[in-house]
């Protein structure tokens, strides 16, 4: 049974459509990516499944009933938009939102201060979070979102302005989360975090849904036709018959071969004219692939 | 509801424990006592301590006008007789001598009376100030004083009979409440309505600010989006309302424990009598809680709508007149609803929902309103609070969420449809 399930669903603010006839479902213990450039859908499809708003059509099933509000208990959330109360002190703070989601406060006390601990933050645990750093207040809000231990953790653009130790961290917890069988849908731009991290994707353009499923299976769907080669020597094997598009790097060349390019006629052209330290073919990267399928047509 | 009631728990807690709580709670009082003492004794003290020169062409007349002045013990003047260059007759060359003293400040004024043979006697008062009518009164009244028993000594009555024929008598003022008189104290009824009508303007003002700053501030530091993937948006207006609500009542009982302090000892004893004396009934105190909640219900859900549209705390601060309104509206009819408490403008406007709570308060201070106007005033508030609650939580739920400027007036239109 889906943790998360989208039917047809459609809604639109005045004139402009954000999210168009969008189904995809998320399976137990899934790591799930959403994805698409800016302005594509992903917060309003998120603010739907969470009862921010409403569709104006189409169906939403949480924990396999129909979207109710009680559900959320079970939901932790991180909106791209992230906030804290500034006056208050951090572990008043993650009582409070502890308690709201139905923890009792000795319950959320501890739990709080495990995480703490785990994030090593224990030491600002009694200042207000406005003496905080923002590093600081970034991994508040990650225990916020996840301090009763939810079973869906849904969170927008969880990367986007997290300096590279939290990033890391967040990345790790995550992984941990997932190990511990949640499961964690997260919408991102950048599809190379996607690729990485996640085991299925939806990716929207528009707000309609251009590409699903599992990211395995959807790249095998596309034909290795990528190459990359270092080398060092005479580059003019980069104007090969088999080559549709080249971009050299100094020594480091990212080639897409044409509909019938040999990749072994090619690997015998750069041999003869360069000194080769790496040759592979590749498949494409998501990034590719959504370019592909919307045909370069990219707003962001 | 238990979210209701922690959002309520956190705006309260956080609210007062901060330092403005503190420092309104002991600086509002303290103002308002030193505003009332202070206009208490600048009533008490105005038109004293002159410097006062007589000029009569009559000096018995004259004399008896200065010990009538000194005789008003609370005018502490100095009265001066002016020595007329001809005794007897006033000449323009003493006049023109007084006014020379009035411009060289040596006195404040002088009281010039010219009794001619015909005896249309005709007095002035010149003085540095033009609107001091307070002595001019007292000038007034001690001429007429003085004249009436020059008077009545030339129409033969003994000097030992004029003290008792001229014996004032004090009007003193009683209420008829419900058949039976009761003693009151016109003045100090009207100063305790007054003080509580000021003291619930200024907590339902305040406070129904404070949830639209408080609005401003969540939206600010983004919060409504993660608050809202666990409660009811309508759960976070009710919770603010109650925890802001509460802080409001939690300060006027603070001021209301150290009010009843201060009356129950002696220096409250001391201090609190006369004109000054507290007339608060019971059911004044019941009274002042209900329109208290009532009138911060109206003003906060308005200002929490508004504050839903609004970007900083400096837009919400151009919007504060809107909340004053009411309180110039009522304030100006301060004259008509002392003296004339039933009349059909002050039952209206005591009616009228955002001035009910002050204008009911002042009409106190003179009558207690009938029963049915309290009870149909309370209704109308209710449906007021209603109306614009309904209004306001459909600008919240949207508002909230709408970030980076401030709202016009067709997006608001929509917005409203949206919920």
């Amino acid at each position: 049974m889906p943790v998360v399930e989208l039917a047809a669903v459609t809604k639109a603010y005045q004139d402009k459509v954000a999210v168009n006839q969008l189904s995809f479902s998320i399976e137990p213990g899934q790591m799930f990516g959403l994805l698409g450039p800016n302005g594509s859908g992903k917060t309003s499809s998120i603010r739907m499944m969470i009862g921010i708003t409403a569709p104006d059509s189409g169906a939403i099933t949480l924990f396999d009933k129909p979207f109710q509000r009680t559900s959320l208990t079970r939901v932790g959330y991180l909106p791209e938009e992230r906030g804290l109360y500034k006056k208050m002190k951090v572990l008043d703070q993650l009582i409070f939102m502890g308690t709201l989601r139905g923890l009792s406060t000795e319950e959320a006390q501890k739990r709080a201060i495990a995480w703490a601990k785990k994030l090593d933050i224990a030491q600002s645990i009694l200042k207000k979070t406005e003496e905080l750093s923002k590093g600081m207040q970034q991994k508040i809000q990650f225990i916020s979102a996840l301090i009763h231990e939810p079973e869906l953790i849904i969170m927008d653009e969880p990367f986007s302005g997290l300096d590279p130790v939290n990033a890391t961290l967040l990345q790790d917890t995550l992984l941990e989360m997932k190990d511990q069988g949640r499961t964690i849908l997260f919408s991102t731009h950048r599809m190379d975090q996607v690729e990485k991290l996640c085991d299925s994707i939806a990716l929207i353009h528009q707000g309609n849904l251009v590409l699903s499923g599992r990211v395995r299976e959807i790249k095998s769907r596309y034909k290795r036709d990528r190459v990359h080669i270092e080398f060092t020597g005479d580059e003019s094997f980069l104007g090969s018959a088999e080559i549709a598009e080249a971009r050299n790097y100094s020594g480091h060349a990212e080639i897409r071969l044409k509909e019938d390019g040999d990749a072994q006629k090619l690997l015998a052209e750069a041999a003869a004219k360069a000194t080769i330290y790496r040759f592979e073919l590749v498949e494409p990267s998501l990034e590719e692939i959504f370019i592909q399928t919307v045909g370069g047509k990219v707003d962001a | 509801m238990r979210n209701v009631l922690l959002i309520a728990k956190r705006e309260y807690m956080e609210q007062v424990k901060g330092r403005t709580f503190l420092i309104t709670t002991i600086l509002l009082p303290a103002v308002f006592a030193g505003v009332f003492y202070l206009s208490f004794l600048s009533g008490k003290h105005s038109g004293t301590g002159k410097h006062i020169a007589i000029a009569c062409s009559d000096p018995d007349l004259g004399a008896a006008i200065r010990t009538q002045i000194l005789s008003d013990a609370d005018a502490k003047a100095t009265v001066d007789l002016f020595p007329a260059e001809m005794p007897g007759m006033l000449m323009d060359s003493d006049h023109a001598k007084l006014v020379q003293e009035v411009d060289d400040k040596s006195i404040d004024g002088f009281l010039w009376v010219d009794v001619p043979a015909n005896g249309q006697i005709e007095a002035t008062y010149d003085a540095q100030t033009a609107g001091d009518f307070v002595t001019a009164e007292r000038l007034q009244s001690a001429l007429n004083h003085a004249l009436l028993r020059q008077r009545l000594a030339r129409s033969g009555v003994a000097a030992s009979a004029m003290d008792a024929l001229l014996k004032t008598v004090k009007v003193n003022t009683r209420q008829v409440k419900n058949g039976t008189e009761v003693t009151s104290n016109a003045v100090s009824s009207f100063y305790s309505a007054y003080i509580m009508a000021l003291l619930l303007t200024m907590t339902t003002m305040i406070y129904g600010l404070n949830v639209g700053r408080s609005v401003i501030q969540e939206k600010t530091s983004r919060i409504f989006e993660v608050m809202l993937s666990t409660v009811k948006a309508s759960d976070m207006l009710t919770g603010k309302l109650i925890g802001i609500g509460a802080v409001g009542m939690t300060q006027i009982l603070i001021w209301v424990g150290a009010g009843a302090a201060f009356a129950g000892s002696a220096l409250g004893a001391e201090y609190l009598s006369g004109n000054l004396q507290i007339h608060i009934s019971i059911f004044q105190v019941v009274l002042f809680a209900v329109y208290f909640l009532l009138g911060y219900t109206l003003n906060s859900a308005l200002f929490a709508g508004l504050g839903a549209t609004l970007e900083t705390e400096q837009e919400l601060q151009q919007y504060s007149p809107l909340a004053a309104l009411p309180v110039w509206l009522s304030f100006s009819m301060i004259l008509l609803i002392s003296t004339n408490p039933n009349s059909k403008w002050v039952v209206a406007a005591s009616l009228f929902p955002p001035c009910t709570p002050i204008v009911m308060f002042l009409r106190m201070g003179s009558q207690m309103p009938p029963l049915w106007q309290i009870g149909a005033s309370i209704a109308l508030m209710l449906v007021a609070i209603w109306a614009v609650l309904w209004f306001s939580t459909r600008l919240y739920r949207v508002g909230i969420l709408m970030y980076g400027k401030r709202a016009t007036l067709p997006e608001l239109m929509r917005w409203l449809r949206y919920s």
